[in-house]
């Protein structure tokens, strides 16, 4: 697919991906993560990415959230080329148009749970008065009103989790990436934050790309369940 | 980013790490402070040197001195014949000896006076404005019908050295006007004993006489008394007597002919004058004390010196001295010359020179001193600045250290939306804070330290120099504050520049994977 192609066609769609490539390593010894990658998403669809560990499941969903670029191919994420983007249109794209939920939570453990949350927003450039208050809701619709100014390491996994699930969506993002967000989570847990997600994209009609070991839990709560292996679609 | 989050994000980096930013903080405090004190102390003792020598016009005084250096070559040393046997080498230095021997012996080698000529020459020259002979001569003063015999002072008009001093009259206006100024204490030898007289002694006349031996081939006379004490004018009347006669008594001293042959040179051998004796009458104007201790104590080296008896105008002082031939032909002892500008100093000093004259001027001295010091807190300020160089080395260090550590921060802050810019300019800034913190309490540390260290300066100066300063010898002026600030600022940010860098090259990928 050519770009002109992807670039004409964007419309309808949060992901697109043309012959998608992502090689590390030397020339000699080229190691693909991705090979030749085309993926169209929905906008509003929530869509769940399985594989085995390699298959470039988390490779694919840096790429779409703007903290890698790909090797070669096309790759258009909310009606951004993002190969064509400069680095700090880049930086931009990633505190506003998407919201990263990471296994490993990501948070800074020397900043409370509200700085966390306002983290994307100071990069976003919101005032300080406006994005304390939008952190505040933001934890308080994960239901961690009264956790504000306590540290990662005074949180529980769960609630670290929660954290993270807010900071990736206080900036409203028409894109949530989440890359095993369960993962490090017990079963209940795992179902709220789960549902957290869910309910913000259903709330906001953003598009939801999840990444998981889990079949059921993508089952239960995507749209749609692409399969991964060696870097291409299975 | 907003410019409030360019300044609170870098700060809750550092507080952060609180011990860390406290001990690389405290090696820019040392180096700012060292840099403080020595840019304040250098300043302030600059000023202090000024303000102290700027007294009185003192740096646009030259004292001019007469040089006894022979300016003119004596007969070439080529021409002096050298007898004997001996090696080329000795030769030429017996020459060189015989030659200076032989100027020395003829008076050739005698050097530029301070002549009426001279002192004219001197006064003609651009940007002087004033000429003042120090024309002091021994004389004998008659008051109240009284005599005695002291030093006749000259002195500046208006001199505020002598004004200060004064219990009656006024003091002298004019360089030329023929009037005088005499102390109590002389009026007390002449028998005004009672203060209400001194004010009557005003307006009259005090009878000066200076009497000068002639310097020709004969017979001098002195007297010794047994206390020491100055001739009298009569002494000095019946001395010029026995002088006059003593060649024609050598006959019958028991001498031998040969012996009254040496003794009496052909010239002598009729009794003839062999002094000479200048009268002259100048008008009390005004009676000043004798300096007290601290007057004679606090003097400086270019200050009038107030001791004395009699004080005449310069000028005036000057045309008495030289109504003596030969005074004319010696010279005075030293001039004054006062420049209009200082900036002209230099190029006068230089012509006085080139006049074959030797001399002081204040602005030489005050220039070698200011240029020591500056050279001592030269010194100072290169090692303020190395101490500020090794501490951006370990602000430098420690940031990279920094870097490494808050890799996955970095990270996560990239993944969130941070440019490279922002997290360089986050790196940028804590350095920044850093030389801002240390360079204001380097600041602060050096102004507290500046009072005891002021005072103890002012007690040392006014020990060992008898010198009262009246301010501050650390100075804090504007620009010296502003100069250690953007120097501290300046350090450190260039020591994070590195550091900064490396931070914002950081893949987010790799920096989301470091443990």
């Amino acid at each position: 697919m050519s770009s002109a192609a992807i670039a004409g066609s964007t419309v309808g769609f949060a992901v697109r991906t043309a012959n998608l490539t992502r090689c590390y390593g030397t020339t000699a010894a080229p190691v693909f993560a991705l090979r030749g990658l085309t993926l169209d998403v929905a906008r509003g669809e929530r869509l769940a990415l399985l594989g085995k560990s390699g298959s470039g499941k988390s490779t694919l969903l840096n790429l779409l959230g703007g903290l890698d670029r790909p090797t070669s191919g096309k790759l258009s994420v909310a009606d951004r080329d993002l190969e064509r983007l400069s680095a700090r249109d880049l930086a931009r794209f990633r505190s506003t148009a998407v919201g990263v939920i990471f296994q490993a939570f990501n948070l800074i453990a020397s900043r409370t749970a509200a700085e966390n949350v306002e983290l994307p927003m100071i990069f976003a450039g919101v005032g300080p008065r406006e994005r304390r208050a939008a952190a505040r809701q933001a934890l308080e619709a994960v239901g961690l009103s009264q956790r504000l100014a306590h540290r990662p390491a005074q949180l529980s996994g769960g609630e670290n989790q929660r954290v993270a699930v807010a900071r990736a969506l206080v900036n409203r993002p028409q894109i949530v990436l989440a890359d095993e967000p369960t993962g490090n989570l017990d079963s209940n847990t795992a179902r709220e934050v789960m549902g957290l997600i869910l309910t913000h994209v259903r709330e906001h009609g953003a598009t939801l790309i999840l990444v998981t070991h889990d079949e059921e839990l993508a089952r239960e709560s995507t749209d749609r369940v692409v399969r991964l292996k060696d870097g291409q679609l299975i | 980013m907003r410019p409030i989050d360019l300044v609170t994000l870098p700060l809750a980096a550092l507080w952060q790490q609180k011990t860390r930013t406290c001990l690389t903080t405290l090696g820019v405090v040392f180096g700012a402070f060292v840099l403080s004190a020595s840019l304040s102390i250098n300043d302030g003792v600059q000023q202090t040197i000024s303000r102290e020598s700027g007294r009185d016009d003192v740096l646009r005084r030259i004292d001019v001195f007469p040089s006894w250096r022979r300016q003119q070559p004596a007969a070439p040393a080529e021409e002096v014949v050298v007898e004997g046997k001996m090696s080329d080498a000795k030769r030429a230095r017996i020459r060189q000896a015989l030659a200076a021997y032989n100027a020395r012996q003829t008076g050739d080698d005698n050097g530029v006076m301070l002549t009426p000529e001279t002192l004219g020459k001197l006064a003609g020259i651009k940007h002087v404005l004033t000429v003042e002979p120090d024309a002091r001569q021994s004389a004998f003063a008659n008051l109240n019908g009284h005599s005695e015999s002291l030093v006749l002072n000259s002195a500046r008009p208006g001199d505020p050295a002598h004004v200060g001093r004064l219990v009656a009259g006024r003091f002298l206006e004019d360089p030329s006007e023929h009037s005088a100024v005499v102390s109590e204490f002389l009026l007390y030898r002449c028998g005004i004993t009672d203060e209400e007289s001194v004010e009557s002694i005003l307006g009259k006349k005090l009878r000066v006489e200076v009497r000068r031996s002639r310097q020709q081939p004969g017979i001098t006379v002195y007297l010794v008394k047994p206390d020491g004490a100055e001739r009298t004018r009569e002494e000095a009347e019946a001395l010029a007597k026995v002088a006059r006669g003593l060649p024609m008594l050598l006959d019958k001293l028991g001498l031998t002919p040969d012996e009254v042959k040496l003794l009496r040179p052909d010239s002598a051998s009729e009794p003839s004058e062999l002094e000479d004796e200048y009268v002259d009458e100048f008008s009390v104007v005004g009676v000043v004390r004798d300096p007290d201790e601290r007057e004679k104590n606090d003097r400086r080296w270019w200050e009038s010196n107030v001791d004395g008896e009699v004080f005449l105008p310069y000028q005036a002082a000057a045309d008495f001295f030289f109504r003596f031939p030969q005074q004319r032909e010696w010279g005075v002892s030293s001039a004054r010359l006062l420049v209009d500008r200082l900036e002209n100093v230099k190029e006068v000093f230089r012509q006085v020179k080139e006049l074959g004259l030797t001399g002081n001027a204040a602005i030489e001295f005050i220039e070698r001193e200011r240029f020591q010091w500056l050279m001592v807190f030269g010194g100072m300020t290169c090692v303020a600045a190395v101490a500020l160089m090794v501490a951006a080395m370990g602000i430098a260090n420690t940031m990279l250290m920094s870097v490494l550590e808050r890799t996955r921060e970095i990270g996560i802050m990239k993944a969130v939306g941070a440019a490279g810019a922002h997290i360089q300019f986050i790196f940028l800034a804590e350095g920044a804070l850093i030389g801002a913190v240390g360079g204001a309490l380097g600041l602060l540390m050096a102004w507290a330290v500046s009072y005891p260290g002021d005072a103890w300066v002012r007690s040392m100066v006014a020990r060992e120099m008898n010198i009262e300063l009246k301010q501050a010898i650390f100075v804090f002026p504007p620009w010296l504050a502003l100069t250690v600030m953007l120097f501290a600022l300046l350090v450190t940010t260039l020591a994070a520049v590195y550091p900064a860098w490396r931070a914002a090259r950081i893949d987010p990928v790799a920096a989301l994977r470091h443990e």
